[in-house]
């Protein structure tokens, strides 16, 4: 009975992780953006501690726990911090893909990840649905992510659609195996690195040159220095 | 444990640098740990028992060679960055300000890069190669112009991004290692030995994710766009490193998985992918190297170009195209970086006002006549000219494609040809350049520090004694790799 009820929140919650996918997708404004990549965050949380309770498996605790911490809280008030600084607010500048045609796109990538998986897994498909769901919502996460890293123009969204695609990772990983916990800590690491670098490159792209090192100053994240020439 | 003696020299380099004040300091402490790294490699390669493994690093012998490779490179570059760096500042292209930057992000990278290929655990070599892309997209960008930060971001989204695939393949490799073994694992040397009970299907998909992230590290079409830009706008010392060492690192983590893969009954197929890939690799570049017009952005294209020769030569996984395939890195590696080192110098010669126009060279002998000699030798030596190391593995892998399909081997000749093509087109234009009443201004002259020329001879010597024979235990040490690989008996 209790496992019925907890495949079942699951499920709620994997639909849920997908809905925070698509509002990734469609949102413009900066700071909505990150709110819902936070909630994205929680909701994964919320996934593994639930999986936890089903399989005991003490990694999941710790993921759950590393999760809240660093996606949940650290790198959202980052960006928000460097969001405030560089006063961008929204992102209207799409490249190739509107929001509408990448929710269709995204759709349809989803399909062909669950025909393709289906071919691929076989028997793990029928013995184990609620963890072929999993890694379906998973795959499908993080080529929703990529489409947002590759379809709009602002850095700052780029950096939000891959800290999205590491999650659909993260989900994927949770459901197809029980990966050892050094791995999650070094993505981690990987993953705090690029959002701090890709944040002060940020900085730069989004002024003229001349901007750039007065802001890097100004914002103490670059040493000061000589004018450029 | 000697893995970590890389990590004691990084360490100790770096608190250096970023310790002491003044740029010759940091120089000399690079140049320093440049060659500690060639010690600690010819320890690995030559003295110590291989294979050794301690905890998440393993020592075998393809192992050894990528990590004695790549201190080569870092050595001839670490010699020629300080001078070019001097003239950066003076420019005012770098803030003096930011010398700890660079210097600090080149040595990280010089201690991560041997690390990446020492490590035996897969998840630890995706970690460390994702190091590399971002400590060498931050030196790409420490020249903090608009084209450097958009060449730098565009390498970390197109690298990272794809990279997230390869490790959705590494979780399937674990997870078939799980149900296989018992405890999952991601040490390679492990899987190699269990591969055999793999699932066809499962180890297929495992490839084809691992292969899109590794690929796009090293810069595979259509995962190439990030390539020429980002070699072309870092300062020429890492352009040098980004061509003739990490672009290693993807093939390397190609090689590895790909061997894994062989192993399983009815996986030929990826042979087929991997073949696709590289001819379209090779095709691609070759056009791109026809429209070309700046010297850096060509040299980066025939980077890519002998990335794709490689992938063929991979494709089919006999002893002999892999022992050219092997000597193919060792000779594009040395050869390239050559070639970005002088076209550095050319570039600083004659570097156009606007960041949008290209140079215009002229009278490249009168003004820089030791860099156009080097440039000439690299450009003959990466089209495959005999006596230089690329003209054997460039023949062979030829010869092998023919045997596997003529029309097809002749197909790859052709792109070859058209790249060898556009490259000395562009080299003989540029060259033969007169200013004579052609009504065009000279530039001042570049002063070139010796070390730059000193880091080009380096490597110079190395690509003619590579070239003009192969030698002996080199022979051996390559079919040490081949038998360690899976490959069975040695050439």
């Amino acid at each position: 009975m209790i496992d019925a009820v907890m495949s079942d929140t699951v499920r709620v919650i994997l639909v849920l992780i997908l809905i925070t996918a698509a509002l990734i997708i469609s949102t413009r404004t900066l700071s909505a953006l990150v709110r819902v990549y936070s909630i994205q965050s929680l909701l994964i949380t919320i996934l593994a501690c639930i999986l936890w309770f089903m399989t005991r498996e003490d990694t999941l605790l710790l993921i759950a726990a590393i999760t809240f911490a660093a996606k949940v809280i650290l790198i959202p008030s980052f960006i928000t911090g460097i969001q405030k600084k560089i006063h961008i607010r929204r992102d209207l500048e799409f490249s190739y893909l509107k929001p509408a045609g990448s929710i269709v796109v995204s759709l349809m990538l989803m399909l062909l990840v669950y025909v393709v998986f289906s071919g691929v897994f076989g028997s793990f498909a029928t013995e184990n649905p609620l963890f072929f769901l999993g890694s379906i919502v998973g795959v499908s996460l993080m080529l929703m992510g990529m489409l947002v890293t590759f379809s709009r123009k602002k850095t700052i969204t780029k950096v939000m659609g891959y800290l999205s695609m590491e999650n659909g990772v993260l989900v994927f990983g949770c459901f197809a195996t029980e990966l050892p916990f050094i791995v999650e800590v070094m993505i981690l690491v990987d993953l705090i690195i690029l959002v701090i670098l890709t944040t002060i490159l940020t900085i730069g792209i989004d002024s003229s040159l001349e901007e750039f090192q007065e802001r890097l100053v100004r914002y103490h994240i670059w040493p000061s220095g000589e004018d450029e020439q | 444990m000697t893995a970590i003696l890389y990590l004691i020299a990084g360490i100790i380099a770096f608190s250096l640098i970023m310790i002491l004040k003044g740029h010759r300091s940091k120089k000399v402490i690079l140049i320093l740990h440049s060659a500690a790294n060639i010690a600690i490699s010819g320890y690995i390669m030559f003295a110590c028992a291989i294979p050794e493994t301690s905890g998440f690093f393993r020592v075998d012998h393809l192992s050894a060679f990528e990590a004695g490779l790549s201190s080569v490179v870092f050595f001839a570059a670490s010699l020629y960055a300080g001078g070019y760096v001097t003239r950066l500042i003076e420019t005012g292209e770098l803030n003096p300000k930011s010398l700890r930057l660079f210097y600090g992000g080149f040595s990280i990278l010089m201690t991560v890069t041997p690390l990446v290929f020492l490590s035996d655990n897969l998840a630890l070599f995706w970690i460390l190669a994702e190091i590399t892309t971002v400590v060498s997209a931050m030196l790409v960008a420490s020249l903090a112009a608009r084209e450097n930060i958009d060449a730098a971001l565009k390498y970390i989204f197109i690298a990272s991004t794809a990279m997230l695939f390869a490790f959705i393949g590494l979780i399937f490799l674990f997870e078939m290692s799980r149900t296989g073994g018992g405890a999952g694992t991601l040490n390679w040397s492990e899987l190699m030995t269990m591969s055999q009970g793999f699932d066809p299907a499962v180890s297929l998909a495992a490839f084809f994710f691992v292969f899109i992230g590794f690929s796009a590290k090293s810069g595979i079409v259509p995962f190439h766009t990030w390539l020429p830009d980002a070699h072309s706008k870092a300062p020429s010392a890492v352009s040098a490193v980004l061509s003739g060492v990490l672009l290693n690192i993807g093939i390397y983590g190609i090689i590895r998985v790909y061997a894994i893969i062989r192993q399983v009954p009815e996986t030929e197929t990826a042979g087929m992918f991997v073949l696709f890939f590289g001819i379209l690799t090779v095709f691609v570049a070759s056009m791109m190297m026809l429209r070309q017009h700046n010297l850096k952005k060509l040299i980066a294209c025939s980077s890519i170009e002998n990335m794709g020769l490689i992938l063929i030569g991979l494709s089919f996984w006999t002893p002999f195209a892999v022992f050219w395939v092997l000597f193919q890195t060792l000779a594009h590696s040395l050869t390239k970086a050559e070639l970005f080192l002088s076209a550095g110098i050319i570039h600083r010669q004659y570097k156009s006002e606007n960041p949008a126009e290209e140079d215009v060279i002229c009278d490249a002998f009168d003004m820089q006549p030791a860099a156009s000699v080097f440039l000439v030798a690299g450009a003959l030596a990466i089209t495959g000219t005999p006596l230089f190391p690329v003209f054997l593995p460039k023949l062979f892998i030829l010869l092998e494609a023919i045997r596997f399909d003529p029309l097809m081997g002749l197909l790859i000749l052709l792109f070859i040809a058209i790249a060898s093509f556009a490259l000395f087109r562009f080299i003989w234009n540029a060259l033969s350049c007169r200013s004579d009443g052609a009504g065009i201004k000279k530039p001042d002259h570049y002063p070139v520090a010796k070390g730059m020329h000193i880091g080009i001879v380096f490597l110079l010597v190395l690509m003619l004694y590579f070239g003009i024979m192969v030698p002996d235990w080199f022979y051996n040490y390559l079919n040490m790799i081949i038998s360690e690989l899976g490959l069975g008996g040695a050439l």
